[in-house]
């Protein structure tokens, strides 16, 4: 197992491998903050609800961090999957959207707010954003065990296809409230993939 | 009421960093410049009967009325009832 790349990030907090990212904002502004900073070339971004931005930021800080030049060999775009995980998926979609139906009076179903009414659609937007064709998955789980992701994240390489996986945590509670970590996998990291989660998970305090 | 619907559409879509004086009042809303998708015409769809009273019977009809900030405009004045 190489160097240990990963990017966690929490409302008030972004780091990258162990560096402390600087920001003045919280929470979705901090994300903005971010995309602006570091990214700033996918408008879409700002249609997202707040677990695809978690998740859309983190997989980007995390590809800058890795070096990748994007849809440069096969390894980033057939053979790279893409696996997270977290408890509340997308409860904080579901109630944004929940509250343009609530009003009988004031029913208007929001197009733009239901499609985010999915955990895997985080996946989908980075898959998209990056030309992968490999597995996307999204694990629904009862807390962060990193015994039992090191399992599923293993068992996506069974396929003999995968080479790498996006790997992580992504978790939003409320619009302004999340943890997230992300960390890339490769076919060789699977022997001490328990521990490496391990080390990142103890960084986030899940 | 073209400046108004300017903001109105960049609001609901959330057209971050575009001004209503990006948008020009005669260019496509779809295919080129803003970038919109599919989902961004449902969303414009609901924008029209939340704020105008206005119900799209036919969906495919969008593509006429969204050709444009100018085109919209005209079609919300003609068939507003709010």
């Amino acid at each position: 197992m190489g160097q240990l790349d990963y990017v966690i990030l929490e409302s008030d907090r972004a780091v990258v491998s162990g560096r402390v990212l600087e920001h003045e904002s919280s929470g979705n502004a901090m994300l903005a903050e971010l995309y602006r900073a570091h990214i700033a070339d996918w408008p879409k971004f700002f249609k997202m609800d707040t677990l695809s931005k978690v998740g859309f930021v983190a997989s980007e800080l995390l590809l800058k961090e890795l070096g990748e030049k994007r849809c440069e060999s096969e390894e980033y775009t057939q053979n790279r999957a893409v696996v997270l995980f977290g408890t509340t998926a997308s409860l904080c979609a579901d109630k944004n959207y929940q509250e343009t139906i609530q009003d009988r009076d004031n029913y208007y179903p929001s197009p733009a707010l239901f499609v985010y009414t999915l955990p895997n659609i985080v996946t989908g937007e980075i898959a998209i954003r990056n030309h992968y064709r490999g597995e996307t998955s999204f694990y629904v789980v009862e807390g962060a065990d990193a015994a039992q992701m090191a399992f599923h994240l293993s068992c996506a390489f069974a396929d003999d296809s995968t080479q790498s996986i996006l790997a992580g945590w992504v978790d939003s509670t409320a619009n302004d409230d999340f943890k997230s970590f992300f960390t890339l996998v490769r076919r060789e990291d699977v022997g001490g993939l328990e521990a490496k989660l391990k080390t990142i998970m103890n960084n986030l305090n899940i | 009421m073209i400046l108004k619907l300017k903001q109105e559409i960049i609001e609901v879509l959330n057209l971050e960093d575009v001004q209503p004086s990006d948008i020009d009042n005669d260019a496509p809303l779809f295919g080129e410049g803003l970038g919109l998708d599919s989902i961004d015409a449902l969303e414009l769809i609901v924008l029209m009967e939340k704020n105008y009273g206005i119900k799209l019977q036919d969906p495919a009809k969008g593509k006429e009325i969204f050709k444009s900030v100018n085109v919209m405009a005209d079609y919300i004045q003609k068939n507003r009832t709010k």
